[in-house]
């Protein structure tokens, strides 16, 4: 199974001087770029835990590569994303968002089903990953 | 070239007993001509295309469309002596003629505020366009342009959920979205029906789209379709960790049966639903309320528009409905595509995309608009282009449409000689390899046919479309295109 | 085997290398010519820089040609007092980096100690490498660097920023180049105690102060600039006044001459606001006179000229 959220989730891994291009994009669009990880990959799970504060007032996307070594040497293990804020009037949310790091093991997310009146059915969709305690769900890199 | 016999402008009002004696008068000296008038801020200004009779004077018909579209009758009524009327008459402040287009003109109309009812559409529509349209001096008639002041767009509440927030809660940024509309329209039972959403979805598609006339028919009734559909929509969420979403057309015969199923959608978790144009500005009105409240995102489908949108001559242009729309408040919207099957030219469309998706419209003769509109804050729409469009035009759609745009492939995805999960997985495959590209710095429109065939060199889908509609254009002569051509300068 | 090995490629006669139209290219000789408009004398910096930005330009084209693999060690130190002109060199060094792709982004990020040492444990590193982060693609200028080192204190976080500096000057070449900056003497004192950044310096420039003349040649600019100009006696006041300032403490060259002319117009104003006469013409409000700057406690108290009648009521 492989996560699909985020653009560019379709292509093959970014390397890094792909994803190198993509944040000097975000930057030279005045964009704020920020590093997020979890290890929770449900679809709805908004809030990915920050590594740092938005990079307001970087130039060069060597700042934020930077960063990202650091998050993958800490968190390699987990998903990780780059997400890019624009703070422009009438936007003033993300412009950009891609996964750089995935778990080497996805197992995927299990569509629990509950049946009520009216042939109506509640459905809830679990990670398989969440099954286990935080920090504990994809092994150790 | 034609010659344009210059529009004559001399006519003064007449005014006191003259002007209220008994019969009939021209319009233009009632008082709805008036050259010199400057229209207000808060005024809302109309721009007619205006055909005359032959035989019948420019100004005095423009006059007429003004006189019509508000106060006037066919004949001098002293009962006008009771009102404000000088306030009340719409005033045509000036007549050009179009270029290159004989015996056409363009009226600009200024109405003031009193005369329409905040935030109703329905109100707006009956005046400006009313009866004037079947008015017998005139050939033909066409509503332009309009320009809304900010004390009237901020009596509607516009768009639900705006671009923004509906990225939000789908979290997806950074490019298109990506549609199908189920195929066939008819005749699918509900269980099949999600099948096809089933597979569009798990494929990478964030939007699977009932068809305008899938309402609730012998086929397949709506409750069975919402049903299997959510069924879908919730396993494909499941298998990619994406949230996804269907389209769930509500349109009914009465208000109550659209709530029960706008009602019965939100139970299921529904994320969107859908309506055609053809229930009506009062009920689109009624619809966004509820949308509002119930925190779903509304696609509206213009069905019924090219009855007179499309030709030029006569009817209401499509960037007035957009407009409409806007204030209207439905979050998604067909404005087309350009490349595909559909009517479309691309400048024209150019205007129609900024009327849904900017805070600020320039007048921009070139494509269309007429007038500076400012949208104050109201929410973004997101344009939707549908119909005869594949993966092998990525680069042209990422160019003309931009990136806050919903692309819909029915036949592209559901005909993919793959599958249609296969079908969808190409669009998505193309779509990411382009606007990596264009992030990149490349120049993504010359190189497009490359970067494609390099992003298919990883995906065999993505191969397969290529080769399957690499021949297939629609390259016909629009009916709708703007009059005025941004590179005048005169040939050596 | 020597068919099979390349012949280095200087050996190729057909390679060649156009070094004006590299100039011209990257138009470093413009950046060249706008430092020596933008700063009065300074001949040995301006020949250092240009020293400086020739070998970058004919490491460029050897690196183009294969003689050269490495991207060189391009930090600079610029020893010289306050007022000489480093900040403004250094803006420029940015640029001429920038043109000949040294660094990708060619801004100057200007700071000091406080920018980078924090005030508690664990405050330090995040603050540097904020400042860190913002200069990559540029250059990161660090005044009176030596303020870093306070060997006096055994815990001081100095270190902790000196420790990362070093690391991201080893290891980060091509994201960003250091310019350490202060005065000459305190320089070599910091560079004796961190052998670490002077085997990381590749070029220092030392910047000398400016001349009398050099100093009253800038005043004039400055005035210049805001439609200013001096009388006759007052540019003979403000020569003296250059002399008598220079031996004082606290001295900063260009720097004071701009706070004494900022004090000049100061009482320029308060002379035409005292005695307004039969109203003013263009030229008495552009014209500073001698007794404008010959009030200047510089010259009255502490100075050698003999205090002039007028000066009593001034500050």
């Amino acid at each position: 199974m492989r996560v699909t959220q985020g653009t560019f989730s379709y292509l093959p891994e970014l390397t890094d001087d792909q994803i190198r291009a993509q944040v000097q994009y975000c930057i030279d669009k005045g964009y704020a770029v920020n590093l997020e990880f979890t290890d929770d990959p449900h679809p709805r799970n908004t809030y990915w835990e920050m590594w740092g504060l938005p990079m307001f007032d970087t130039r060069d996307a060597a700042a934020v590569m930077t960063e990202l070594a650091e998050c993958r040497r800490t968190y390699g293990d987990r998903y990780i994303r780059i997400s890019a804020f624009d703070s422009t009037h009438g936007w003033e949310s993300l412009r950009l968002s891609f996964i750089v790091n995935r778990p080497a093991d996805e197992p995927g997310l299990k569509l629990v089903r509950q049946e009520t009146g009216g042939r109506n059915i509640r459905y809830t969709t679990v990670p398989y990953a969440t099954e286990k305690p935080e920090g504990q769900r994809y092994g150790v890199v | 070239m034609d010659t344009i016999t210059p529009v004559d402008t001399a006519t003064a009002p007449m005014s006191g007993k003259d002007r209220y004696r008994a019969g009939t008068m021209e319009y233009k000296k009632m008082g709805y001509w008036v050259p010199d008038y400057v229209p207000s801020d808060t005024d809302i200004i109309a721009l007619f295309r205006v055909t005359p009779q032959d035989g019948v004077d420019p100004v005095e018909a423009s006059a007429a469309v003004a006189g019509e579209s508000s106060t006037a009758t066919w004949t001098v009524v002293w009962t006008d002596r009771l009102t404000a009327c000088d306030k009340y008459r719409a005033k045509c402040y000036r007549v050009d003629p179009v270029p290159n287009a004989p015996g056409q003109y363009f009226a600009y109309i200024a109405y003031d505020l009193d005369l329409f009812e905040p935030g109703s559409i329905a109100n707006l529509t009956a005046s400006i366009i009313g009866n004037v349209f079947g008015f017998k001096p005139l050939k033909a008639l066409r509503l332009e342009d309009m320009r809304l002041p900010v004390a009237y767009v901020k009596t509607f509440k516009g768009p639900p959920t705006g671009i923004v927030v509906e990225r939000e809660r789908l979290d997806k940024f950074g490019r298109p979205l990506l549609g199908a509309t189920v195929k066939p329209k008819l005749g699918l039972s509900g269980r099949n029906y999600g099948r096809v959403v089933y597979e569009a979805l798990k494929g990478g598609l964030d939007f699977t789209k009932d068809d305008e006339n899938i309402n609730s028919q012998p086929f397949m009734h709506w409750r069975d379709r919402f049903l299997y559909c959510m069924e879908a929509v919730n396993r494909a969420q499941a298998y990619s960790g994406e949230v996804k979403g269907t389209y769930l057309n509500v349109t009914a015969g009465t208000m109550e049966d659209m709530y029960e199923r706008a009602e019965f959608a939100k139970e299921l978790g529904s994320t969107i639903i859908m309506i055609d144009l053809v229930i009506g500005y009062t009920a689109i009105q009624s619809m966004s309320n509820w949308a509002r409240k119930n925190d779903m995102i509304l696609h509206l489908h213009r069905a019924g528009h090219s009855t007179y949108t499309r030709q030029k001559s006569h009817g209401v242009s499509f960037r007035v409905i957009a407009k409409w729309m806007r204030l209207a408040g439905v979050d998604h919207i067909h404005a087309g595509t350009v490349v595909g099957k559909l009517e479309g030219d691309p400048a024209t469309t150019k205007g129609y995309y900024d009327i849904c998706r900017e805070e600020f419209n320039p007048t921009q003769l070139e494509n269309g608009v007429f007038f500076d509109q400012h949208w104050a804050s109201l929410n973004k729409m997101m344009p939707v282009a549908s119909g005869g469009i594949h993966a092998g035009q990525m680069h042209q759609l990422l160019h003309l449409l931009g990136e806050d745009v919903v692309l819909q492939f029915g036949g592209g995805t559901i005909g993919h000689p793959g599958g249609i999960a296969a079908g969808a997985t190409a669009n998505r495959v193309a779509l990411e390899a382009m606007v990596l590209a264009r992030n990149e710095g490349r120049d993504y429109v010359n190189e497009g046919p490359e970067i494609l065939d390099a992003a298919a060199r990883h995906c065999q889908p993505l191969r397969q479309a290529l080769d399957t509609w690499k021949d297939v254009t629609f390259n016909y002569a629009s009916t709708d295109t703007p009059d005025f051509v941004p590179t005048a300068t005169a040939a050596e | 085997m020597p068919d099979t090995m390349t012949p280095p490629p200087s050996h190729d006669p057909a390679l060649r290398v156009d070094l004006q139209a590299e100039m011209r290219e990257t138009q470093v000789g413009e950046v060249l010519a706008q430092l020596d408009r933008e700063l009065v004398g300074l001949a040995p910096v301006k020949a250092r820089i240009r020293q400086i930005a020739a070998l970058l330009l004919v490491d460029r084209a050897r690196k183009r040609l294969g003689l050269q693999a490495e991207t060189p060690t391009l930090h600079m130190s610029f020893t010289g007092n306050p007022g000489t002109g480093k900040t403004t060199v250094a803006k420029r060094m940015a640029e001429i980096l920038h043109r000949l792709g040294y660094v990708r982004r060619g801004h100057l990020v200007s700071v000091t100690r406080d920018d980078l040492v924090g005030q508690y444990i664990g405050h330090t590193a995040p603050k540097t490498k904020e400042i860190l982060k913002r200069a990559m693609g540029g250059v990161l200028f660090i005044d009176e660097a030596y303020y870093l080192y306070r060997p006096e204190n055994e815990r001081d976080y100095g270190q902790e920023a000196i420790e990362m500096l070093l690391q991201v000057m080893e290891n980060q070449r091509d994201d960003l180049v250091v310019i350490l900056a202060g005065y000459a003497d305190r320089m070599d004192k910091f560079f004796r105690s961190n052998p670490g950044f002077r085997s990381r310096i590749a070029h220092h420039v030392d910047f000398p102060d400016y001349s009398d003349g050099e100093l009253l040649v800038i005043a004039e600019k400055m005035l210049e600039g805001q439609n200013y100009r001096l009388s006759e006696p007052a540019k003979e006041a403000l020569a003296a006044y250059i002399g008598a300032r220079r031996t004082q403490p606290h001295f900063a060259n260009a720097r004071s001459i701009r706070n004494a002319l900022d004090r000049a117009r100061l009482r320029q104003a308060v002379r035409h606001f005292e005695d307004p006469g039969d109203g003013l013409t263009l030229d008495d409000l552009m014209t500073i006179e001698a007794s404008d700057i010959l009030a200047s406690r510089v010259l009255t108290q502490e100075g050698r000229l003999d205090p002039q009648p007028t000066a009593g009521d001034t500050p």
